[in-house]
Formats: C-alpha cells, structure tokens, sequence
C-alpha cells in the first residue's frame, strides 16, 4: 500500500506493508541515507528524527508514525550545502568509515537545538545510543563541542 | 518476524481499544519497541494508543497522574521541570539509551515487565496505583495487579497515579556492567521519616526467582528505628532475595551483590533523613 508521511519537511508517499518497521520502509523508498546496522535498536545507524527527537527507525513500526514528522540526515544538510554540525563532523575528522555519521549528526543535531551550549556529559548521555567503531568518540564529541563553539561566537541559533 | 497482512487500528476511545483487544491476537502498541524484540507471527493485529489521549503528566495537590503513553524521556523531562519523582527518573534515565527512551512507553512497560524492567522497583516502592480499562475502569494498586495476575489478563493500562509525598525519601540501584545494558536486578528503597525515626518502608527487588519480591522482613525491622549503621548492616540480615543461577552469575553471587546493594542505598538514604 502507499501511504503520505512528512519526511524532510515535505509531503511524500511510501509503499509500504503494515508489518514494516520505519528504516525498512524508508530505505526501501530511495531515503538510504538511513542506515541499517544492527535492526537491534542497539547500534543507532538507523537514527531518524520523529518530531525532532531521536528514535531508532527499526525499532518503530512505519504505520504509527504517519502523522509524525520525520527528518533525515539529508533534511538538515545535502552534500552541497552542509549544515554547520556536518561542516564541523567534517573539520573535526569525526567521520572515518561514515557509517554512524548520519545517527550521530542527526543526535547531535537534536541535542544542540534544544541545548546550543551542552556540557562534555549531557554530549556523551545524547549520544549514547549510537555507536561508532571507527573513531573512539573523540573527534565526534570534538565536532558537536566545535558546533557549540561557533553557535556561541557567531550568535547564531541552531536551525 | 510479524505478520505482511498485520492489521492496524486506531481507536479515539479507550472503550474501543478495549473492544479490539478482547478479539484474538489482536494487542496494544505504544513505541512498539517490545512488539519489535518478540515479534511474535501469532499477532494478526494491533491497536495503536497513539489517539487515545494518554500521552500526559498532570500535578495535581499530592498526585501525579502519569498518563500511559508517555514515554520515558518525558516523563525525565517532566521531572527535570518540576524537580518530582526522582526516584522513578533516576531508574528511567539510567534504561535503555536516548533513541530508545524517546520511545519506550511506561503503559507498554508495565504491561510487558520484563525481566530486566527498571521501571517496576521504583514504582513498587513508591507504592504507585494503575488505572486500568477492561470491562470496567478500576483503580488498583501496582502490588495488586502483580499479585492478582490482573497483568496476564486482556487489559488497557490508562494511567500511573503516584502521590507526591515531600516526607517520603527513596532511592533505586540497578545492576549493571555498563550504563544502559539490562539490569541483572533492581533494588528500590522508600522510607517516610519523622524526626529521624522511619515510619513506613516499602522494599522491593527485581530481578529475582519470581521476578520480584517484596522485602516486608527488611521493612519491619526497619520501621520504628533511626537509620543509623548498625540498623542498617541488621536490616542487611533481613534482605534476603532468591535469585535463579545463569550463565553468568551464581544465585549466591546475585543475592550477595543485592545485599551489598541494599545497604550502600540505605547508606545513602541515611544522609537525606529528614
């Protein structure tokens, strides 16, 4: 069945079967830039915003988010205009493999808009549902500090 | 893996969710996250109470009312507002992950109790009543619901009712190698004092040989006497939980980390007695 979601701000329609979870539905329907890690709700590859908050796509079932609004990675920055936090994941050298990328900017993302100037602590306690393998946390702690930085000297609000 | 040809309902009464249920194989879903774990093909269908008005925490006078559907993470956000229940945030905040307690709900957890729950302790402890729709709407007590096997039972759970008590102090310790892995038990400790005197204790372990217990030896000894270090390595010799051996842990090993549990708690109330 194809049924409307709000993904990205815009009205788009998923074909989808009633026992999907919402990482399937959504990688199924072109939005790969959603991750499939472990489908356990352990690893948070597979982050996605619903209302803003970070949620395991495969651990949400895709017919009871449908009035919800959902943001993907690329609905805070594409490629070619970036979001300030993937600017800074980026200068930061908090990608390697690249695979968790999506979760962690998208964690990142959510805690920096409710709290632009968050402690080492409260980074590590919004993160803690995604795993990197690559990194050791460092650099990616280092980048959303960076984007707190640059929030504050700039004066600018977290979009 | 669950059903292709699941059915979904979404019901705007609590009397229709009710209705729905009562049909074979057909369950409640909140965050779904347990429904995603067991994923059981015997489900054919599922009622989602996303419409049913149950996502809420209300302060009113002495109670908080937490409504079903509310998810772990408000109702720590709840308690980060208002500084209440943070006993019962203390246990929440420590489960599962960020991702994971945006969607966890307290209805489903209650409903499910797995063995790991960290939410039941606390919630025993503090002696917590249920709202709770099947034929009738009743207002039971979490214990009861437990005892009487209510819980196995085709129910509807509305809402958590917890009186804000400000005499009434308590704490929550969960065993685990790392932050948000499944606790190997819960233990969770209220004490209502009065002029350094306990007057009322409830005691209550998860994780143990029929999946909770409540220490009512432990809380009769401590009842009538000050919190002090001797009371507490006594009341230590009246804890005393069974556990089930695994692959892991002995029973003797659990039970001997609950009592050392037990009293680092007590000690840590000691400070805190009004």
């Amino acid at each position: 069945m194809k049924l409307p979601f709000k993904i990205n701000n815009k009205q788009k329609h998923l074909e989808l079967l009633p026992n999907e979870t919402l990482l399937q539905a959504l990688r199924n329907n072109h939005f790969t830039e959603v991750k499939c890690g472990c489908n356990e709700g352990e690893c948070g590859a597979c982050t996605v915003l619903l209302d803003g908050k970070p949620v395991n796509s495969c651990q949400v079932l895709a017919m009871s988010v449908q009035e919800k609004e959902i943001t993907t990675v690329k609905g805070i920055g594409t490629l070619y205009t970036p979001h300030l936090l993937q600017k800074s994941f980026a200068e930061a050298g908090a990608d390697q493999c690249g695979f968790c990328s999506p979760g962690m900017v998208l964690a990142s993302y959510s805690l920096l808009k409710e709290n632009p100037q968050p402690t080492r602590e409260e980074i590590l306690v919004a993160l803690d549902g995604n795993l990197c393998r690559c990194t050791g946390y460092v650099k990616i702690i280092d980048a959303v500090e960076m984007t707190a930085q640059k929030l504050h000297s700039n004066k600018l609000v977290m979009e | 893996m669950l059903h292709q040809n699941l059915e979904w309902f979404f019901p705007h009464t609590t009397e229709e969710a009710v209705k729905l249920i009562s049909q074979q194989g057909v369950i409640l879903h909140g965050g779904g996250t347990r429904i995603l774990k067991t994923s059981p093909k015997s489900i054919k269908g599922l009622v989602d109470v996303g419409k049913l008005n149950m996502n809420y925490i209300h302060h009113s006078g002495n109670k908080i009312s937490i409504g079903s559907a509310s998810t772990y993470d408000e109702v720590i956000r709840f308690s980060a507002r208002t500084k209440k229940l943070s006993m019962l945030v203390k246990a929440l905040s420590e489960a599962a992950s960020t991702p994971l307690r945006n969607r966890i709900t307290i209805g489903g957890s209650l409903k499910d109790f797995p063995i790991w729950s960290s939410l039941y302790a606390p919630l025993l402890a503090l002696n917590a009543q249920i709202e709770i729709a099947d034929k009738h709407d009743k207002i039971i007590s979490l214990e009861e619901y437990l005892e009487t096997g209510i819980i196995k039972t085709k129910h509807l759970i509305k809402r958590i009712i917890l009186e804000d008590d400000p005499q009434v102090i308590g704490g929550v310790k969960r065993f685990v190698l790392i932050r948000f892995e499944y606790p190997l038990f819960t233990v969770a400790v209220a004490l209502r004092t009065k002029q350094n005197i306990i007057s009322d204790a409830r005691i209550f372990i998860t994780g143990v040989k029929g999946r909770y217990k409540h220490c009512k030896r432990a809380e009769h000894f401590l009842i009538g006497k000050e919190l002090n270090d001797e009371n507490i390595q006594q009341a230590k010799k009246h804890f005393a939980p069974k556990f089930v051996s695994d692959y892991k842990y002995s029973a003797e090993y659990k039970e001997h980390a609950a009592k050392v549990f037990f009293t680092d708690l007590l000690q840590e109330l000691k400070g805190t007695v009004k």
